[in-house]
This record gives structure tokens, C-alpha cells and sequence, in this order.
């Protein structure tokens, strides 16, 4: 793992406001069950449809539910639905990935051709075809989509290991007799973490927006379990009386998915060093008066 | 080296003609095509695209037995989706077997469905009990127009937001392109048209956002909303790969000599750097195009238009398997004829691709 380097700053602005952004709304879907008012699936028609108040604090959807206890567990969803799709393409991405840069020849070629007919198919439309053949629901679109989400992982795995695998130590690792599995996943892979969990972190983002999708048309979540793509959907017929049932979905998606960005970007650009400026005289100074003590 | 060159090259050349030699006629296209490619781009060029045309062919079909085996998985019975859940007797079943082709083996049933589909004839719908073809026509105008208005109005705004980006590199104006570009992507195409709908609706009441079209400034005007918010979905990586395409063109040499010559800026641009700098928008706009097809689905379903992406969803929830074989096809062979297509042009500009393939 790459270690901190004292001449580069991690916690940048930018860094700082998203990542705090983040910690909340992941605080907040995870203590839910504290935080929620009311039963996200209690039907109250005598309440339905209301502004807010002090009793519901982002109103009611059309069968009563509140709105705002609906977005703490709509997350729970929509933030596990992602993890869960990041977690199979992980598992199936980079071993994929690892064994055809390191072996290459057949294995190579096998996988690329197969990542090649998964790329083949326009973004969601290869989820679109397995949710109707093995139904709708949660678990299926997770999987579905974390299928998709295989190709672009194993081959920036591939590409990383083809670097890394032409270096001494890797040849060095071989003459003192490390088996290939030993060199694959406890040489090579921790150099090439970095990177992916970059690529990892953004691919939650997107996770969430297609998952959104999915539960938009109807084929991921089933009602009444809330999420926030289907609370978009409910929310979309009522935009000029009630906006607030589709906004706060999709607004609490905007502000998500950007903090992932900008966080994703800080943390590039802090493992990337060229973009980092030279440190001031005063800490040279100070680094090289350490060094001569 | 030129030795082993020629050798390699020469039989592959006339390995190709043999192959399409079964007639004098096409052979004989066949060489007048190859001479002009030859002239264009050289044996590399030959040999890139019949490669390349070869391995669209093969993904094509590859993907078309996917999506067969795919559906042809489900535990839902055809039978039954057929009958709409009704009872009937062995006899009605057995007919309706016969009569869509569903008691012959699988085989036989993909092979009819792929010469079917190359007659134009997909098959049956189960519900609607229409020819699917019919279906497909008729909402063909609206997805298509989505996506080409949506990638053209997106190409038309992202190459002038990246090179202001680049040559104002850092300044206020990049970075407030840049955080639009960052919000508007992502934002979920569905939202912004929610959010279009309400803006809309507020400010011109009278815009006609729903309903069917009769004419074709009624057709540019229900899909204008729609198409800008597709437009906006891809514009976060166009604008953003125009960019830093740009600045790697500003830092090359030819520019400086340029600036040293005392070209006035805006011809340097638009002149020589626009054209290397949009090299890679290629590349990645061909792969965004998939993504902007799945947005049209999303997008007809909030607009209520009715295209190919309503008809899909339906033909899902429906169980209506030719509808949804038949339309994922489609739209697999028109992504894969853009990228195909893309691929081309990117090997005419830069003679390096043709040696990687």
C-alpha cells in the first residue's frame, strides 16, 4: 500500500467537503432505523399527499407514507444495491483480470473475447434481457448489472498487471520459488490497488444511477420496498402539485453521486504526483535539517 | 523486415480474393474496392478492415445466441403468456405450440428466428398478437431521432466547451464549466427530464410536452425537451475528453512553431489542433452511444413517447419474449454498426490503428 507522503496533501478542499458529505449521508442510512420518524411502509391514507410539517418533515407520497423516513431506507437500498454490485464485479473483474495479464496467451484471449460480447451490448440492455428472463427484483438487477460492470475492471486489472509483471521483483519473486498464485495475489495485486479502488469508488456512483434506472422502470426494486429510483418514479405524477416526492429522491442522488466524483478526482490526483506543486523552502528546510540530525 | 513484410501481407490479400471468388461479378467489386482502399490507406488498411468487419460479424452473432439463450432461460412458459393466464385444453396448447414454432428443438427455433430476422420478419408478439416488425417500425423514428439529436446536439456543445476549457485552462471559467459538466452527468438523464418537465411547465404552459405528433416541426418539438436531456448525460465526458485532448494538442511543438510564426490564435485552432484534439472524442462518443440508447429508454418512459424504449419495458414486465429478443437485437446491431463504423473512421485519420487490430 502506498504510504502518506508528508509532501502531498490529502485532505484538499474540494476532498475535505465531499468526503464529509458522504460520511453523512452514509451515517444516516446506516442509523435509519434511529433517525426515521415514521415507518417508511406504514400506509396512513388520511395523510396522503401533504406539504411538509413538523410531524413529516419532507411530506407524504400518495399512500400516506413519509417521505423522509422513506429516503433514510430508500438509501439503505440503493447504497447496499451499489456495494453489492461493486462487490460481484470485484470478485468475478479481478482475478478475471489478474490471470489473463499475468498468464496471457489463451487465457488472454478467452477473457477479452468475453468481455468483448459484454461490451457488445449497449450499457444496461444485457441487465434489461436477464431481469426478464430471471424476474425482477433486487438481488437479480444487482447481479445483472454486476455482470456489466465486469469488462471495464478486468481490463484495467489486465493493463496493470501487464506493467507490473515485466519488473524485477516479479522475476526475482519466481527464483526464490513463490508459486504464481502467491506471486499474483500477494506481489502483484497490492501494487495495483491503488488504482482500482479509484476506478472502485467511481464505479459505486454509477452503480447507484443504473440502479436508479432499473428501479425507475420498475424492473430492480419492487414497491413497497423503498428505493430511490422507485420513489422517483412514484413522485414523477404528482411534479406540479407535490415536487417534493420526486425531488428529494433525486436531488439526495445528485448530491451523492457528485460528492463520489470530486472525492474520486481528489483522491486521483493526491496518488497521482505530477500533479502535486513543489512544497514551500520552509519545509525543505525543515525536512533536510531532520535528515542531518 | 521488408521481406518478411511482403510475404505476410501478399497471402492474406489473395487469401481474400479467393474467398469471395465464387462469383466473377464480386470478385471483381471486390478488387476495384480493395484497389481503392489500397489507395487510401495502404494493405494495412485492407487487412484492418476485413478484420475488423469479421469481428463484427462474429460479436453479432455471438450476441444474438446470448440473447436467444438468455430468453430462452426464463421459467416463464411461453404457452401461458400466450393464452394471457386463461385455461384452456391440451389441444389449444398443442396448436398454439405448433403454430409459434415452439415445439421444434431449439436449435431449429434460433435458426428460424435468425433467417426470419434477415427477411425483416421478427416474429410474433405473444400479447399483441401483431407481427413485431409492425411494432418496431412504427416507434423507430422517435429512439433513433432521440439518439441522433441527443449525440448531435451533444458533439455541437462539447467541442466548443472543451477547447474553452483547455485554452482557459484553471481559470474561473474552466472550472465552472467543468462543475456543470460534473452535475449535469451526474444527474440521471430521467431526473433532469423530470426536472425539465417542471421548469417547463411553469415557464411555457403551453409547450406541448406529451401527446402524439402529426407533423415534422411537431416531431422536432416533442423531442427537443427529451433529446437535450440525453444531450446533457453525455456531455460530462465529451466536453471533458475535448478538453484534455485540447491541452495536449496546445503543449505539442507544431503549435509553438505556429505561434511562432505569428498565426493569430484562433486559426491555430480551429485549423490544425481541433483536428487531432477530437481524435479520441471519437473513440469515446462511439462507446457513449450505448449509453445513450439505455437513456432513451429511460427518457420515453418519463416524456411518455412511444419508441422502442416503452415498448421494451412493456414487452419485460409482459413476459413477450419475440418483442424483447426481436428489439434487443435491433438495438445491439445498430450499436455495434456505430462502433464498427467508428473503429473505420478512427483508422482512416490515424494510420497507427491499422497495425493493432
Amino acid at each position: 500500500m502506498k504510504k502518506k507522503n508528508k509532501l502531498g496533501k490529502f485532505f484538499t478542499l474540494p476532498v475535505i467537503i465531499s468526503l464529509s458529505v458522504l460520511i453523512v449521508i452514509i451515517l444516516a442510512v446506516l442509523f435509519a432505523a434511529f433517525l426515521a420518524t415514521h415507518d417508511p411502509l406504514a400506509l396512513s391514507m388520511s395523510e396522503s399527499l401533504q406539504g411538509p410539517s413538523s410531524a413529516h418533515l419532507l411530506g407524504t407520497d400518495k399512500t400516506g407514507r413519509d417521505i423522509f423516513s422513506r429516503l433514510l431506507f430508500g438509501g439503505r437500498t440503493t447504497l447496499l444495491g451499489a456495494l453489492g454490485v461493486v462487490i460481484i464485479s470485484v470478485i468475478i473483474g479481478i482475478p478475471l483480470g489478474l490471470f489473463s495479464g499475468y498468464f496471457g496467451g489463451k487465457v488472454d484471449m478467452v477473457t477479452m473475447r468475453i468481455s468483448d460480447m459484454i461490451v457488445a451490448f449497449p450499457s444496461l440492455l444485457l441487465a434489461f434481457v436477464f431481469v426478464s428472463s430471471f424476474g425482477r427484483g433486487l438481488m437479480n438487477a444487482v447481479v445483472a448489472v454486476g455482470i456489466i460492470y465486469v469488462p471495464m475492471l478486468a481490463k484495467l486489472t489486465r493493463s496493470l498487471v501487464l506493467v507490473e509483471k515485466n519488473k524485477t521483483y516479479v522475476e526475482a519473486s519466481r527464483a526464490i520459488g513463490y508459486s504464481h498464485f502467491q506471486i499474483i495475489f500477494f506481489q502483484i495485486l497490492p501494487n495495483c490497488i491503488s488504482t482500482i479502488l479509484v476506478q472502485l469508488t467511481l464505479d459505486i456512483g454509477y452503480a447507484i444511477l443504473d440502479l436508479a434506472a432499473m428501479s425507475f422502470l420498475g424492473l430492480g426494486i419492487q414497491p413497497p420496498t423503498p428505493d430511490w429510483g422507485a420513489m422517483l418514479e412514484e413522485g414523477r405524477i404528482y411534479l406540479s402539485t407535490n415536487p417534493l416526492i420526486a425531488l428529494a429522491p433525486g436531488i439526495t442522488i445528485i448530491i451523492t453521486v457528485v460528492a463520489i466524483n470530486i472525492f474520486s478526482d481528489g483522491v486521483q490526483s493526491y496518488l497521482d504526483p505530477s500533479h502535486r506543486k513543489l512544497p514551500s523552502v520552509k519545509k525543505i528546510r525543515r525536512l533536510v535539517g531532520v535528515a542531518h540530525e | 523486415m521488408e521481406y518478411v513484410k511482403i510475404h505476410t501481407i501478399k497471402p492474406t490479400a489473395t487469401l481474400s480474393v479467393g474467398f469471395f471468388a465464387f462469383s466473377r461479378k464480386i470478385s471483381d467489386a471486390m478488387s476495384i474496392c480493395r484497389c481503392i482502399i489500397k489507395v487510401i490507406g495502404g494493405m494495412y488498411m485492407v487487412n484492418f478492415l476485413f478484420k475488423r468487419l469479421g469481428q463484427f460479424i462474429i460479436v453479432l452473432l455471438v450476441a444474438s445466441v446470448i440473447i436467444f439463450i438468455l430468453v430462452r432461460l426464463s421459467q416463464v412458459d411461453p404457452v401461458s403468456v400466450i393464452l394471457g393466464g386463461k385455461q384452456s385444453s391440451t389441444e389449444t396448447v398443442a396448436n398454439l405450440r405448433a403454430k409459434f414454432g415452439l415445439d421444434r428443438p431449439v436449435i431449429e427455433q434460433y435458426f428460424t428466428w435468425i433467417t426470419g430476422m434477415l427477411r425483416g420478419d421478427f416474429g410474433f408478439g405473444y400479447k399483441y398478437q401483431q407481427p413485431v416488425s409492425e411494432l418496431i417500425a412504427a416507434r423507430i423514428p422517435i429512439t433513433f431521432g432521440l439518439v441522433f439529436i441527443g449525440s448531435l446536439t451533444a458533439l455541437i456543445l462539447a467541442i466548443p466547451m472543451g477547447v474553452i476549457s483547455a485554452l482557459k485552462q484553471n481559470s474561473p471559467i474552466d472550472t465552472t464549466l467543468s462543475m456543470l459538466a460534473l452535475i449535469l452527468g451526474a444527474a440521471p438523464s430521467f431526473l433532469i427530464s423530470i426536472i425539465m418537465i417542471m421548469i417547463v411547465a411553469k415557464v411555457a404552459p403551453s409547450f406541448p410536452v406529451t401527446g402524439n405528433y402529426s407533423s415534422f416541426g411537431e416531431y422536432l418539438q416533442r423531442l427537443s425537451l427529451p433529446s437535450l436531456a440525453l444531450t446533457f448525460s453525455m456531455l460530462a465526458l465529451a466536453s471533458r475528453v475535448t478538453r484534455s485532448g485540447m491541452i495536449e494538442q496546445i503543449q505539442a511543438p507544431y503549435v509553438q512553431t505556429a505561434k511562432a510564426k505569428g498565426v493569430p490564435l484562433s486559426r491555430i485552432i480551429t485549423r490544425h489542433a481541433l483536428k487531432n484534439a477530437v481524435i479520441p472524442l471519437i473513440a469515446v462518443i462511439s462507446l457513449q452511444i450505448g449509453n445513450m440508447i439505455v437513456g432513451a429508454v429511460l427518457v420515453e418512459n418519463v416524456f411518455s413517447l412511444a419508441g422502442l424504449g416503452s415498448l421494451l419495458v412493456a414487452g419485460i414486465k409482459s413476459s413477450d419474449y419475440p418483442i424483447v429478443q426481436g428489439i434487443t437485437m435491433l438495438l445491439v446491431f445498430i450499436f455495434l454498426v456505430i462502433s464498427t463504423l467508428a473503429d473505420i473512421i478512427y483508422a482512416v485519420i490515424d494510420p497507427r490503428i491499422r497495425q493493432s487490430i
